[in-house]
């Protein structure tokens, strides 16, 4: 125990004194969150602009800006706003691209009787996937709305509401359980650095007469290594919560399983570069090798169902294709890629295999 | 019958196919500092390593302090201090964290105080290993060989890389350690370090022991001779020089001409007459005694730094 403690306590100090493995576990995943989020915050969640023309029916254009207005999505943020004007001049500003929709309400609507119809027109770019998913649905249930409360049905906005707010992911929901499992895998490989390092001096040689046994400074190492990935992970959820308003959804125990388990990949890996790369100089490019593409391929910022074919076998064995997959399916419930099962079983897959090429390969000298 | 507190039999160990230890056998004693001399690549490093129990022997058997190396490799350890060639410690810790680090790796451990006084650190405890300077470090790695206030310590050129005021210190630390009864086993490439600590050297040369015994009867048995050592430009051969009455040994290392002999007077004169019958300059020609190094020069037939 009293080596143990040695072995963590060295570990933690030359952690918190090496900038850069500070910044990669803990400044560098937030950075990415913050950055990303902001940038694409209106991804997913576009506030619509409609302007609204009304020729001379006040209290059906009140009713309509009022509805479209009231249409709520979780985070309280309102997905549409409107502005009036004449027929003209908003007709200019959507096709200069300032609206998305004009909505041209005719004279006389006010005062149609029962059975009595007249059309509202809507203006909209149809090429764009977006108002064809979202905006138009929304523009016709809060016509229907004000249909039947002109009808003399009693209103009912929350109606409207409820059909919207369908279950949409925001980019920065997608985002989070991707840079959770980004940071992982830099925590985990970038942590086999100081084992390079240490036994290219010839300190583990050292370490080697004394009584220390080699299994305590693996787990001395792997512990703290876990205690920094479960700190990241924290730090990353908390930000996600309290800046973009995150919920996590899902069971905290099974997250904390699927953040050791992908650790445990990751910290393999690390040792199976290890067993393969004999100088700190080589191992740099070496980890950013098998970092980078993990990066960009494995659906951390975008989703890997919309990559070109050929890429796709690649895809297909990163290991933390699946640790992102899983993570999305735990902390947002994402659309699966794969079935959970598929996604335990491709980790612990990788993990064995990994394990057992450095038991093969690794050697302390 | 003195303690026998090392005890190497019939040791062999191969890499490839080259015999970095082949067939050695020696004791080493309680509370004496036994050195270890040899060319680089003489198997001094991989019998100290056996020793340690840093690697297995392929043949042969090595006790130290009664208990079979092979066979409880983590009891041995607890009770020596090694220090190894490479002085690299955790480059991110300080002086005293490093101490630490080491002392609780044994179940018992000298005050850090004391480990820092060895290295002579008091200053500089709570600066990182990186930015010591290269003696420094050296100090440090020494020091950390005695943490666990160890029986034997084994130390890989203690003094290398250290200014003569620095070195002369160490050599005090090791000799008051060896006051209190311990025991010291050391590798030394600096002939003058051997010659006034070690009370016995084992010259090793091509895996194997070619001489062992006091620095003083080492010197007495090889060579009763004193030296001549000069240089000569034209140089006609060892064999022209070889051939002045009296001369007993000659041997070329680079520019330098060592010559033994008896009778220093006739030979320096045959010297100078060989000079001037070839035409040739001498130059830098000294007359001394016999020293270690050139008993080692005589039997390895190398300076020890190459």
């Amino acid at each position: 125990m009293k080596s143990f403690n040695a072995v963590f306590v060295a570990r933690y100090k030359q952690f918190v004194r090496n900038r850069g493995a500070l910044f990669f576990s803990f400044i560098f995943p937030i950075i990415f969150i913050l950055l990303f989020g902001w940038a694409f915050q209106n991804m997913g969640t576009q506030t619509f602009k409609v302007g609204i023309a009304d020729e001379g029916s006040p209290r059906t254009a009140s009713y309509i800006t009022q509805g479209l207005e009231s249409v709520l999505i979780p985070n309280n943020q309102k997905e549409f706003q409107t502005q009036s004007g004449t027929l003209t001049d908003l007709l200019a500003s959507l096709k200069s691209g300032n609206l998305d929709a004009v909505i041209d309400i005719p004279a006389g609507m006010d005062t149609l009787g029962p059975g009595q119809s007249n059309d509202i027109q809507v203006y909209y770019d149809s090429s764009l996937m977006a108002n064809q998913q979202t905006l138009i649905p929304a523009i016709y249930q809060v016509t229907n709305a004000i249909d039947q409360k002109l009808g003399g049905y009693t209103p009912t906005i929350g109606l409207v509401e409820k059909s919207v707010q369908s279950h949409q992911l925001r980019y920065i929901d997608f985002l989070l359980p991707g840079i959770l499992g980004m940071t992982l895998m830099f925590i985990g490989i970038q942590g086999g650095l100081p084992i390079i390092q240490q036994r290219q001096a010839h300190i583990i040689k050292r370490l080697g007469s004394t009584p220390l046994r080699r299994s305590m400074l693996v787990i001395g190492d792997v512990a703290f290594r876990l205690i920094v990935v479960l700190l990241s992970a924290a730090l990353i959820i908390l930000v996600g919560r309290l800046v973009f308003n995150v919920a996590m959804v899902g069971s905290w125990l099974k997250l904390f399983g699927m953040v050791l388990l992908g650790s445990l990949v990751f910290v393999n890996l690390s040792y199976l570069i290890a067993a393969f790369v004999k100088t700190q100089e080589s191992a740099i490019p070496i980890i950013n090798i098998v970092n980078l593409p993990m990066m960009i391929l494995s659906g951390t910022f975008f989703n890997v169902g919309n990559m070109p074919a050929f890429i796709e076998p690649i895809v297909k064995i990163l290991p933390l294709t699946y640790l992102n997959d899983a993570l999305r399916q735990i902390m947002v419930a994402g659309t699966p890629l794969y079935s959970m099962t598929t996604d335990i079983i491709v980790l612990a897959g990788w993990a064995i295999f990994t394990l057992g090429i450095t038991i093969r390969f690794f050697r302390w000298d | 019958m003195p303690d026998i507190v090392v005890e190497v039999k019939d040791l062999f160990k191969t890499y490839g196919n080259v015999k970095a230890v082949n067939g050695i056998n020696f004791n080493i004693i309680k509370g004496e500092i036994f050195g270890m001399l040899g060319p680089n690549g003489a198997g001094k490093s991989t019998t100290v390593e056996i020793i340690e129990g840093l690697r297995s022997a392929d043949k042969g058997s090595v006790t130290v302090l009664g208990i079979d190396i092979s066979k409880d490799t983590r009891a041995v350890k607890e009770r020596i201090g090694v220090q190894s060639q490479s002085p690299a410690l955790f480059p991110d810790l300080k002086v005293k964290e490093i101490i630490n680090f080491f002392r609780s790796l044994y179940t018992k451990s000298a005050p850090t105080s004391e480990i820092v006084k060895i290295a002579s650190l008091q200053e500089s405890q709570d600066i990182l290993f990186r930015n010591l300077s290269g003696g420094q470090q050296q100090r440090l790695s020494v020091a950390v060989a005695f943490v666990n206030d160890p029986e034997i310590v084994i130390l890989d050129e203690p003094t290398t890389g250290l200014d003569p005021q620095a070195r002369r210190a160490m050599w005090d630390v090791i000799e008051n350690f060896r006051s209190r009864g311990k025991t010291v086993l050391l590798t030394t490439h600096y002939m003058d370090e051997a010659q006034r600590l070690c009370d016995r050297i084992a010259i090793m040369d091509y895996g194997q022991i070619i001489a062992l015994d006091s620095p003083h009867r080492l010197i007495e048995s090889n060579i009763k001779e004193g030296a001549i050592q000069f240089r000569m430009k034209k140089y006609p051969g060892d064999d022209a020089v070889a051939n002045i009455p009296e001369v007993s040994k000659v041997i070329k290392e680079g520019d330098d001409v060592v010559v033994y002999t008896n009778n220093i007077p006739s030979v320096i004169s045959g010297l100078l007459g060989l000079a001037s019958q070839q035409s040739a300059e001498l130059s830098e020609l000294s007359v001394r005694q016999a020293t270690l190094e050139d008993v080692f020069l005589k039997l390895t037939g190398k300076r020890i730094r190459d």
